[in-house]
């Protein structure tokens, strides 16, 4: 696979909050919101993260467009690493790459992956010195976040909120342009009339001078859109775009997202706690569950034949808009735990049915694939471990 | 066994004032409710139908303004028309006749007081012969009812979670034994493995205690799985109205044509959804003759010129359009609109 075909690429994301003050001393309760997260999108592919409320599918989603800082782990992007961007701290950005890198160099180990690879080759070609690989990503270190924010755009949940109420729908729109500094202001006009014609504002120029408190929720999510569009990012992360509007209003939108992902070869991270919305906007789905992917596949594979035992509760729980469609029990036990400092076993081992006295002893399962392009962590499921 | 109608409403009408005009929130409505029963109104938002459940209950902000119609409640003593009640007449319908499960729930309980005492509170307004024991061990009763444990009485609601809360608002709801809830999005702020839980103890308890249930939701999903009759709103207006199966195999209206395609389902074959173009009318000023004429792909001259009578076109089966589909009929939405 070349390497522009691997859109995103994530390696084991850990973010945790603090979960106490201390004005001295350290903290050492911590919310594990996103534990190890690993996945990719390969080009013309759309990635539904799906999950319950507090599963940390929206701090995933946040890291990537540098809203919050990741605690450990590897972002790539289109091939390259941009982990060193998305910490703000630079002691921190300098201790990742030493961990990341420099140190397996320092120790001669052969790297095998392709982007471990390039960063070999860098280190060599700056002489193996390490203040030199540092300064590799010191330099214009300002000027790459800002290149990166041009790659991931996001779309929030609520239209109502996301858009500036003082701001004029152009303003909102070609503010983008202005931060980054691209075009004449006559290029930048015709560029945002030509886009909100494309996000179906149609004609472009009655809406160019109105406020987003003249528009209707659906107007403006397709505003938001079009912000997150101009730049044509690589790829954009949807946060339940769809969840705050009426149903006659939704399939145009969910149906515009798609045509624009195509027109703007793109892909999506969306994020979602709708798996029937999920089914129409990707192609891929990860079943997050505290922090954690517990299923992840092709999206009518997973759907039609879930394995974890948590994707099959959350699938028997979806109402069916069918009043002969007779559901099953979900089989699923007790509620939401909180993921503070949690127990290293199997996240899911309090509520999972199929959970054995060995699931309890073992850490949390990695992810196995089961079927071609599915991906299952659960011991008993994958046959680790013997059925009850 | 003819079943008891247990509320009838009648050509319902209320506006709200506003410097611009009236806003015609209920315009119209009219619908029987028999004993043991589940009506599902389904509808977006701003269509209505919060407002119809404040209108039979008479909890209006003081812009709103009683149009017309009747609400006939009853409760095995022989029909009585709310409308004319005085209001401390009306209170005593309220919460022990029909009582309410309201939006956002999960809010609405007091933070400061403990949920057994709020519960308390209600029953003890209601029943003021009632003894402080009697009304405690009631809710206990209701506590097991819902599946919250009876320990819980003696907490406050951020010692809840959201899921427990909405058993507790069930629990009120259910305190003064009405005949009639009405339940406005019960689990629109729950995540599905809750909702599902939900849904299943109200149904349940609803069959137990024979009570009838307005569901009220956006999502014909939620809607689907409860109800037993579905009623259609859309600006203001019942437009179908017909036992759920009906609604969902062969929809006659080309409103709830579009909401049942535009819908996406889990299960069976992953089908092309429809958009339905443009947005709902302003009920400020509707459109004067059929309220969706403007986004129906079949509206005719007659549509947009003359409203269409709300009639009954086969037994239980009530819509108000000039052109109903036939069976099979497959409508084509015009989404560059």
């Amino acid at each position: 696979m070349s390497k522009s075909d691997l859109i995103l690429k994530i390696e084991n994301l850990r973010k945790l909050f603090p979960a106490e003050r201390r004005v001295f001393g350290k903290v050492n309760l911590f919310v594990h919101a996103v534990d190890g997260v690993s996945y990719e999108i390969k080009r013309g592919e759309s990635l539904a993260l799906v999950g319950e409320s507090g599963c940390g599918k929206t701090t995933t989603g946040k890291i990537l467009v540098g809203l919050y800082e990741p605690t450990s782990g590897r972002v790539l992007i289109e091939g390259e690493d941009v982990t060193p961007y998305l910490i703000q701290n630079k002691k921190r950005v300098i201790e990742y790459l030493k961990d990341m890198y420099l140190n397996k160099f320092k120790k001669g180990e052969i790297p095998s992956s392709e982007v471990d690879k390039n960063m070999y080759e860098l280190y060599k070609k700056l002489g193996e010195n390490e203040s030199a690989f540092i300064n590799h990503f010191m330099k214009d270190r300002g000027k790459k976040m800002i290149d990166l924010r041009k790659k991931v755009q996001m779309i929030f949940q609520d239209p109502y909120e996301s858009l500036n109420p003082r701001m004029t729908i152009y303003d909102i729109v070609a503010e983008p342009l202005n931060i980054h500094n691209i075009g004449t202001i006559k290029e930048r006009e015709d560029r945002v009339a030509d886009l909100l014609a494309d996000v179906g504002l149609t004609p472009p120029d009655s809406f160019l001078f109105r406020f987003p408190h003249e528009l209707s929720g659906g107007q403006r999510q397709r505003v938001a859109i079009a912000r997150a569009l101009i730049l044509n990012p690589t790829f954009v992360v949807a946060d339940e775009p769809t969840s705050m509007l009426d149903v006659s209003i939704r399939t145009g939108i969910m149906k515009l997202m798609m045509k624009l992902a195509d027109e703007y070869d793109m892909s999506y991270l969306y994020i979602t706690h709708d798996l029937a919305v999920a089914r129409y906007m990707a192609n891929k789905i990860a079943v997050m569950y505290l922090g954690k992917i517990v299923e992840m596949g092709d999206i009518e594979e997973v759907l039609h034949n879930p394995l974890h035992p948590y994707t099959k509760a959350l699938l028997t729980a979806v109402p069916v808009p069918d009043p002969e469609h007779k559901r099953g029990e979900p089989d699923i036990k007790g509620s939401v735990a909180k993921p503070i400092n949690p127990p290293p076993r199997c996240r899911f081992y309090d509520r999972c049915p199929l959970a054995t006295k060995e699931c309890e002893k073992l850490p949390h399962p990695e992810l196995k694939e089961v079927a071609p392009n599915h991906w299952v962590a659960c011991y008993v499921v994958a046959g680790d471990v013997k059925a009850k | 066994m003819e079943k008891r109608v247990v509320l009838k409403v009648e050509d319902l009408k209320m506006h709200y004032k506003t410097k611009k005009g009236y806003v015609k929130a209920v315009d119209g409505i009219s619908f029987e409710l028999n004993e043991g029963e589940s009506l599902g109104i389904v509808g977006e938002s701003g269509c209505g139908k919060t407002s119809v459940s404040m209108t039979i209950l008479r909890l209006l902000p003081e812009n709103a303004e009683f149009k017309g119609g009747h609400i006939y409640f009853n409760d095995g003593k022989g029909p009585i028309d709310l409308v004319s009640l005085p209001e401390d007449e009306m209170r005593k319908y309220r919460w022990k006749g029909i009582s309410m499960i309201f939006q956002a729930a999960m809010n609405s309980l007091n933070p400061v007081y403990k949920v057994g005492d709020q519960i308390i509170e209600a029953i003890q307004n209601h029943y003021p012969d009632l003894s402080i024991d009697e009304a405690k061990k009631k809710v206990a009763e209701l506590f097991e009812l819902v599946g919250l444990d009876p320990k819980r009485m003696e907490q406050y609601p951020h010692q809840y979670s959201g899921g427990m809360k909405q058993r507790a608002i069930i629990a009120m709801a259910l305190s003064c034994d009405p005949k009639v809830i009405i339940a406005d999005e019960p689990t629109t702020a729950l995540d599905v493995i809750v909702q599902d839980r939900i849904l299943k103890e109200m149904k349940k308890i609803q069959q137990k205690l024979n009570m009838s249930m307005i569901y009220i939701s956006h999502d014909i999903a939620v809607i689907a799985e409860v109800s037993d009759k579905i009623a259609v709103m859309y600006a203001g207006k019942f437009v179908e109205f017909a036992d759920s199966v009906t609604i969902f195999k062969r929809p006659s209206h080309p409103y709830t044509y579009g909401l049942m395609h535009a819908f996406p389902s889990v299960v069976g074959p992953k089908t092309e959804l429809t958009t339905i173009p443009g947005e709902p009318p302003n009920l400020l000023d509707p459109p004067k003759g059929c309220r969706f004429a403007p986004r129906c792909p079949l509206a005719t001259e007659e549509c947009w010129e003359k409203e269409p009578e709300y009639r009954e076109i086969e037994p239980g089966h009530w819509i108000a359009c000039h052109h109903p589909l036939k069976v099979g009929e497959v409508v084509k939405f015009d989404e560059q609109k």
